[in-house]
């Protein structure tokens, strides 16, 4: 099965977009002519790998490196870098040139840089005086989709440079990211943005749309009815939850990246140990469609039944009663069978996790925190974790979800554990401290938390959830509806003017805004009211909205929007748009010390 | 009849006919071109005219300063200038595709001039060479030049845009050519210009890398000339035949003998059909068969190709020779029945309400279309307005009894409009007289440009209003030759006015104009206008560029686009002493925090004067612990020398020191100052030891590896030293000597006091270590029910976990228990039993 997702289901036309993305890197391959050596960083080659065949850049006189330190060694008088804009693999770059310089090796160079060319990037080649040996280009690459329904802009960091480091490069790359799929599908005319980076980014985009404007006249309807940006900022409390659906204990577990998981072949019943194998997990496998959001449990129960029919089907075969057209039934059913033994294998890998104590002791504690229920508790699980030195990433992922439902701790007690962290796993981690509470995910109290508040009028904990006949986005985390969720259900219910007091209590701004349709490009009503009626189109299709999360989005919530547009009367179906793919962990991870 | 009187100025050359049409009667007074040398521009361009210092000065009637005169082609007088350049005689003179005129001095030097007779470019040497040889002639195509030089050497300027000249391969002659033409680059096969010599009886084909000898034998060759699709060469012979030749001289397409010894003066295609021979008063038309036309001058005239004729410029008049065009030839020839002709006719009839018109277009009702096509074709061609609207009136006359012709509507239209257009340039004061397919060639864009570049502003926007082009180039050159024009009027007033006509156009570029103002020493304008720019990609390197960085940081800021905030960014650091950059970016989250980003990278000791310079302390104490565990994870970096007297500790310190000097970082001065107290403990536990396997890890850690080692004291030591907790310390210790499995030690442990914490930390470290007896040990010594139960779940003691459960009342507990321990053994069996049936398949 192939790792590049097929786009044919997708709402709108993703496929083009993507095809569009091949041809303009093979048209960068082919000006340069004869063998080349492509050096690509590796996360970017990562995201290709969803875009291009590795065989195909071969038949372009490819030789394919990674972008590292190390030099690169090759006998091609043509190196190519393809890399993203970041300052740390200019150096590399710079420092491969000045490596070829010192050994006389004569060779054109070319950096292609994803999406664009930056300043600080050339900068850092004129300071290395390497600047005037490169041919520099673009590669205009601001979106990937990795699903029919999910595009990512790639950007691995931009949680940590919005909200530490004050970088708000990405919120640009976003905006024109949206802008450039509004020259494909239509101005979108209805925009709902909460957070301070959001409506940062609906900035840009009008900014964008006044110089270089999206024609409205000549496009017809937009195929995007509304678009919801989301600041992560707004919900931190969703991510640091352990995602319970089938993609999402996937993640958590073993990683997803880039649409497919890493495992040991030995998981997967083959024989002996060694190279990881790739499995790719996107809706092209159909069984995998069918069960990815399905809460964990139920995924058990479901695999069980269909083995069972099959075995049923075989012992039905087996007695030779049957007719010709039935063998072939049992024939057709037959080819669903790797995709069965597939998704066995890796469930039953997912329950050995699961059905451990420790997985039901932290599901314990994440729901006493969410429920705000026992201090005392909470924070003495907390300590003994720090004490017994589980991995830094499990503990900071409990500590964050109670620093930000309790709105911080109290001064004591911050203290206290934070020297506590410091003494277990080492005084490097000062910076990890620093960051976390730059970003507020790990604080001194300051004042009351409103959490029980928001949880309430939101209905953020839902008692009686059937997770197997789920009427609730709840289901996702056996009990806890997301608060991203919730607002998005807001959002296109009603508009957020309801709950305009529970906003107030969320941080960062919002707007709610309307766009477009009048001829004058450059004007931008807001529109006060609530949502009016000839949003939803009138020939009864479902209307289409974006919804994007800035700083990254969870499988676990993608779960959620996918519930949510299954449900009866729900006339709208939702594209997911986010900067990343990510969970507790990785977004942890990248707050965490690497000097 | 009218049709009789139009065909009654043709000639008939064999089979085709020739029309000499007068566009204009000369403006420009006495103008004598016998004594002048001219400049004329292709497609209806401006002509120059300079006094020929070669011929004598009349006194009585001129100044004796020669002055260069510019002219549109009716001859109104566009400007004029004093000839004053040194450099010697001009040798050449000619205007290039986009309208400028170049001038070529003796010495080698180029100057440009505009249509203002302004230089427009500066001037440039064709190179040494050519000034030590000194230029003979030139010959320009194009946006191209090429000059021979006395020495009887080539050298080239292949594009005006980038004067670069280069010298082409030594032809290697003795004499002075006899003449000499280029083959423009896009007829070659090299891409490169090609110059063909007429040398002997032979042609030198000189380019850049190498000459070529052609068509031995063929010459002498007094005058060349090309065709203007690349591929026929118009030749005159020392005895005074006309040769036509393929450039490639494999055949010669014919020959004329023109009884004349003498070489004509001028020679030129009409078309491709026929060669304009002049001799001083006569004009002798040559075509492939028949016999030559011949015309009468007693002025002195100067012929200038176009795509579809020649134009001929004499002192009095500008006239045009064409072939007629078939559609032409079929209405206008004497006794023409054809359907074009009848259909015309019967517009006549119409018109005095003769019922023969009727007749006429039963006649010819099976080919009316063509014959309406026909009459729309000739409309397009005729420079007579009242005959392209009686054309136009018969076409569309003929069209009425066209059932369905669509095609026919848009075409009317669209000749309709072109002709709209042809007529308003047409107009003496203008003066481009293009003809139709000379319009098509050039295209609407390119005339525009030519409009604009003459001032004619109000008629090119109009143009392009109504050709539906985008009026942005108009306005643009408008505003830009306005500020050029006005200085005397006030920045406000002008600013106005340029913004009361720029808002016509949508998303045109305010940075442009800005520039522009700014390059005319108008910064003030500039600043201003560049405030109307919406982009800010363009509005802030141009505001950088203007000098108003503060202004050019907020728009940056503003629009959202770090990469310009960076390009301010680095552009005021480059500008501004360390100080008052500081105070900029300080002023400016965003460029602050782009600029740290960047420092933190690449400019860690200029970052560092950053923070200190602006108060933040505890960013210079981090970044100091950052260099201090840089070094740690490359030991390299600090070789020998021990951690005590390195500059780890001494970094750390330095942070400590900057912690407490801030308010709010208390914390963190305690925490690095026992991050300095553990490295010089770890150190000396090194080399109490001997063992490096201390520096880098934790407290706690470094406590557990005291245990694991078995070094007790070192353990209690580290514990007082850091005031470990004693919950802490029973975890560690418990952990430790688990590791190790010495038991002994961790029961005795266990029974040292009751353990502050319980005795989970027991319970945990022998389950770790699946050591299920050990463990038993503890487990029932766990005060709470709940925490026993789930203990013995771990170790797989099922009864005895449901009994504690049970105990604990805890209903939950139990349900999940049950669920977990029953699901866990039935599920891993179904899976089990599962992959045997599957593997059958052979998937796998």
């Amino acid at each position: 099965m192939a790792q590049i997702p097929n786009l044919d289901n997708a709402p709108i036309n993703l496929a083009s977009l993507r095809e569009q993305s091949q041809k303009e890197l093979l048209n960068i391959l082919r000006k340069i002519r004869g063998k080349k050596c492509l050096v690509i960083d590796p996360k970017l080659g990562g995201s290709l790998s969803l875009l291009i065949q590795t065989s195909l850049l071969k038949e372009y006189g490819v030789e394919l490196r990674h972008l590292s330190a190390e030099h690169v060694q090759t006998e091609c008088s043509k190196v190519l870098y393809l890399v993203r804009s970041q300052m740390k693999l200019m150096k590399f770059i710079s420092s491969h040139i000045q490596h070829d310089l010192s050994k006389g090796v004569q060779r054109e160079y070319f950096v292609y840089f994803v999406p664009r060319r930056t300043v600080v990037c050339e900068k850092i080649f004129e300071e290395e005086k390497v600047h005037h040996m490169l041919s520099i280009g673009e590669y205009p690459l601001y979106t990937l989709p990795l699903d029919e329904d999910v595009i990512s802009f790639e950007l691995d960091f931009a949680y940590k440079e919005c909200y530490v480091d004050g970088d708000t490069s990405s919120l640009w790359h976003v905006a024109k990211a949206i802008h450039k799929l509004e020259f494909s599908f239509g101005l979108i005319p209805n925009v709902r943005a909460k957070g301070k980076a959001s409506t940062k980014v609906v900035d840009i985009l009008n900014s964008l749309q006044v110089e270089e404007p999206v024609n409205t006249a000549d496009m017809g309807v937009p195929e995007i009815n509304t678009l919801i940006l989301l600041d992560r900022e707004v919900d931190m409390v969703t991510p640091m939850c352990c995602q319970l659906t089938y993609e999402g204990l996937l993640d958590e577990i073993l990683q997803i990246n880039n649409g497919s998981v890493e495992i040991d072949p030995t998981i997967m019943g083959g024989q002996q140990e060694g190279k990881k194998t790739k499995v790719p997990l996107n809706s092209s496998d159909k069984l995998y469609r069918e069960i990815r959001d399905l809460n964990f449990e139920v995924v058990v129960q479901v695999l069980r039944q269909k083995a069972t029919s099959m075995q049923q089907d075989y012992a039905e075969v087996k007695s030779t009663s049957q007719s010709v057209s039935g063998l072939k039934d049992f024939v057709k059913k037959l080819n669903s069978l790797p995709e069965i033994a597939r998704h066995v294998n890796l469930a039953q890998h997912l329950q050995s996790f699961t059905s451990k104590p420790s997985f039901h002791a932290r599901l314990d504690i994440e729901q006493t925190i969410l429920e705000l229920q026992n201090y005392e508790i909470c924070f003495e699980y907390i300590e003994e974790m720090i004490h017994k030195q589980e991995p830094i990433i499990n503990m900071l992922r409990l500590l964050v979800l109670f620093s930000i439902t309790n709105s911080g701790l109290p001064k004591k007690n911050f203290d206290y554990l934070r020297r506590e962290i410091l003494h277990s796993y080492g005084f490097e981690h000062m910076s990890t401290l620093y960051n976390l509470e730059k970003a507020g995910l790990f604080r001194k109290q300051e004042t009351k938390t409103n959490w029980p508040t928001i949880t309430r009028a939101l209905q953020l904990i839902v008692d009686d959830t059937d997770t197997a006949n789920p009427n609730d986005v709840s289901y996702i985390f056996s009990g806890y509806a997301p608060l991203s969720i919730r607002l998005v259900q807001h959002a296109i219910r009603s508009g957020w003017r309801s709950i305009e007091e529970i906003m107030k209590l969320l941080p960062g701004p919002h707007l709610d805004l309307k766009r477009g349709a009048s001829t004058s490009s450059s004007s931008f009503d807001i529109v006060l009211g609530a949502q009016s009626n000839h949003d939803r189109l009138m020939d009864g299709r479902r209307s289409l909205a974006l919804v994007v999360f800035i700083g990254g989005v969870t499988f676990a919530e993608i779960a959620a929007l996918r519930f949510l547009s299954s449900q009866e009367g729900m006339g709208y179906d939702f594209i997911v748009g986010t900067t990343k793919m990510v969970n507790g962990n990785t977004i942890l991870e990248t707050l965490m010390s690497n000097a | 009849m009218a049709a009789v009187a139009v065909a009654a100025e043709w000639q008939l050359l064999h089979d085709r006919y020739y029309r000499k049409l007068e566009i204009y009667s000369m403006q420009w007074g006495r103008m004598d071109l016998a004594r002048h040398r001219v400049a004329c521009a292709p497609f209806g361009g401006p002509i120059a005219a300079i006094r020929d210092d070669s011929k004598i000065v009349q006194l009585y009637a001129e100044s004796a300063r020669r002055k260069l005169h510019i002219f549109n082609s009716a001859g109104v007088h566009l400007a004029s200038a004093a000839w004053d350049r040194p450099g010697g005689r001009l040798v050449g003179m000619a205007w290039t595709d986009d309208q400028s005129l170049v001038c070529v001095v003796q010495d080698g030097t180029v100057y440009r001039y505009n249509l203002r007779a302004e230089l427009s470019a500066p001037q440039f040497s064709m190179g040494k060479e050519c000034f030590e040889q000194g230029v003979v002639e030139c010959v320009f195509w194009g946006n191209g030049m090429i000059c021979l030089t006395e020495d009887r050497q080539i050298f080239c300027v292949p594009d005006f845009k980038n004067p670069k000249p280069c010298k082409l391969a030594d032809p290697g002659i003795e004499e002075y050519p006899l003449c000499v033409t280029v083959v423009e680059p896009q007829y070659t096969m090299s891409g490169n210009v090609e110059v063909l010599l007429g040398v002997g009886d032979y042609v030198l084909a000189v380019e850049e890398d190498g000459v070529q000898q052609l068509g031995i034998g063929v010459g002498p060759l007094q005058k060349m000339a090309l065709s203007h699709n690349g591929k026929y060469l118009a030749t005159f012979t020392h005895d005074g035949r006309l040769l036509v030749i393929t450039t490639d001289f494999s055949r010669i397409i014919l020959e004329y003998n023109c009884e004349s010894a003498l070489p004509p003066e001028q020679i030129a295609w009409c078309g491709l059909d026929s060669v304009l021979l002049y001799w001083d008063e006569m004009l002798l038309m040559v075509g492939p068969r028949g016999n030559p036309v011949r015309y009468l001058y007693d002025e002195p005239i100067r012929l200038i190709p176009e795509c579809d004729g020649v134009r001929i410029l004499s002192n009095s008049c500008m006239e045009l020779i064409q072939r007629v065009p078939d559609s032409t030839v079929s209405i206008f020839q004497i006794g023409s029945t054809s359907p074009a002709a009848l259909l015309y006719d019967a517009l006549d009839h119409f018109d005095r309400r003769s019922a023969k018109a009727d007749e006429n277009l039963r006649l010819i009702r099976s080919s009316l279309p063509e014959a309406v096509e026909a009459c729309i074709d000739a409309a397009g061609h005729e420079f007579d307005v009242s005959r392209q609207r009686i054309l136009l009136r018969a076409a569309s006359y003929g069209q009425a009894f066209c059932s369905h012709f669509p095609q026919d509507r848009d075409r009317f239209q669209e000749v309709c409009k072109i002709l709209r257009v042809l007529n308003v340039v047409r107009n003496h004061e203008i003066g481009i007289p293009l003809s139709i397919q000379q319009y098509k060639v050039l295209t609407a864009p390119v005339l525009i440009g030519r409009l604009v570049n003459a001032n004619h502003h109000l008629v090119a926007l109009r143009i392009s209003e109504y050709l539906n082009l985008n009026p942005e180039v108009v306005l643009m050159h408008w505003a830009c030759s306005k500020i050029t024009a006005s200085p005397a009027i006030q920045d406000a007033a002008l600013l106005e006015i340029l913004l009361d006509k720029l808002k016509l156009c949508k998303g045109i570029s305010y940075a442009a104009i800005a520039a522009h103002a700014d390059n005319t020493g108008r910064r003030k304008l500039a600043a201003l206008l560049v405030d109307h720019e919406p982009c800010s990609s363009k509005q802030v390197p141009l505001l950088l560029s203007i000098g108003e960085e503060d202004t050019g940081l907020l728009k940056a800021t503003e629009s959202g686009d770090t990469d310009l905030v960076y390009l301010v960014l680095f552009h005021i650091w480059q500008k501004k002493p360390a100080l008052d950059f500081f105070g900029t970016i300080n002023a400016r989250p965003l460029a602050r925090d782009l600029f740290i980003a960047y420092a933190r990278f690449y400019k860690h000791e200029f970052l560092k004067d950053f923070f200190l310079s602006t108060g933040r302390l505890q960013d210079v104490a981090f970044l100091l612990l950052k260099e201090s565990w840089h070094l740690e994870k490359n030991p390299m970096a600090s070789k020998g020398g021990s951690p005590l007297h390195g500059p780890r500790i001494r970094l750390i310190e330095q942070a400590q020191k900057l912690f407490s000097e801030t308010k709010e970082h208390t914390f963190e001065s305690k925490a690095a100052e026992e991050h300095a107290k553990l490295l010089r403990l770890q150190h000396e536990l090194e080399v109490s030891t001997k063992q490096a396997i201390f520096v880098g890890s934790s407290i706690s850690d470094t406590i557990r590896t005291c245990i694991v080692l078995g070094n007790h004291r070192a353990a209690m030591r580290v514990r007082a030293e850091f005031k470990v907790s004693e919950k802490r310390w029973y975890w560690l210790k418990a952990f430790a000597l688990a590791t190790v499995r010495d038991w002994d030690a961790l029961e005795k442990f266990s029974k040292e006091k009751r353990p502050p914490g319980g005795y989970k930390p027991f319970v945990e470290a022998c389950i770790d270590a699946d050591e299920k007896a050990e463990a038993l040990k503890y487990i029932p010594k766990l005060a709470e029910p709940r925490e026993r139960s789930e203990a013995y779940a771990r170790i797989g003691m099922a009864k005895e976990a449901a009994d504690a459960a049970s105990q604990a009342k805890d209903g939950e507990l139990f349900g999940r228990l049950k669920l977990t321990l029953a699901q866990n053994a039935a599920a891993s069996s179904i899976f089990d039993t599962l992959r045997d049936r599957l593997s059958f398949q052979g998937v796998y």
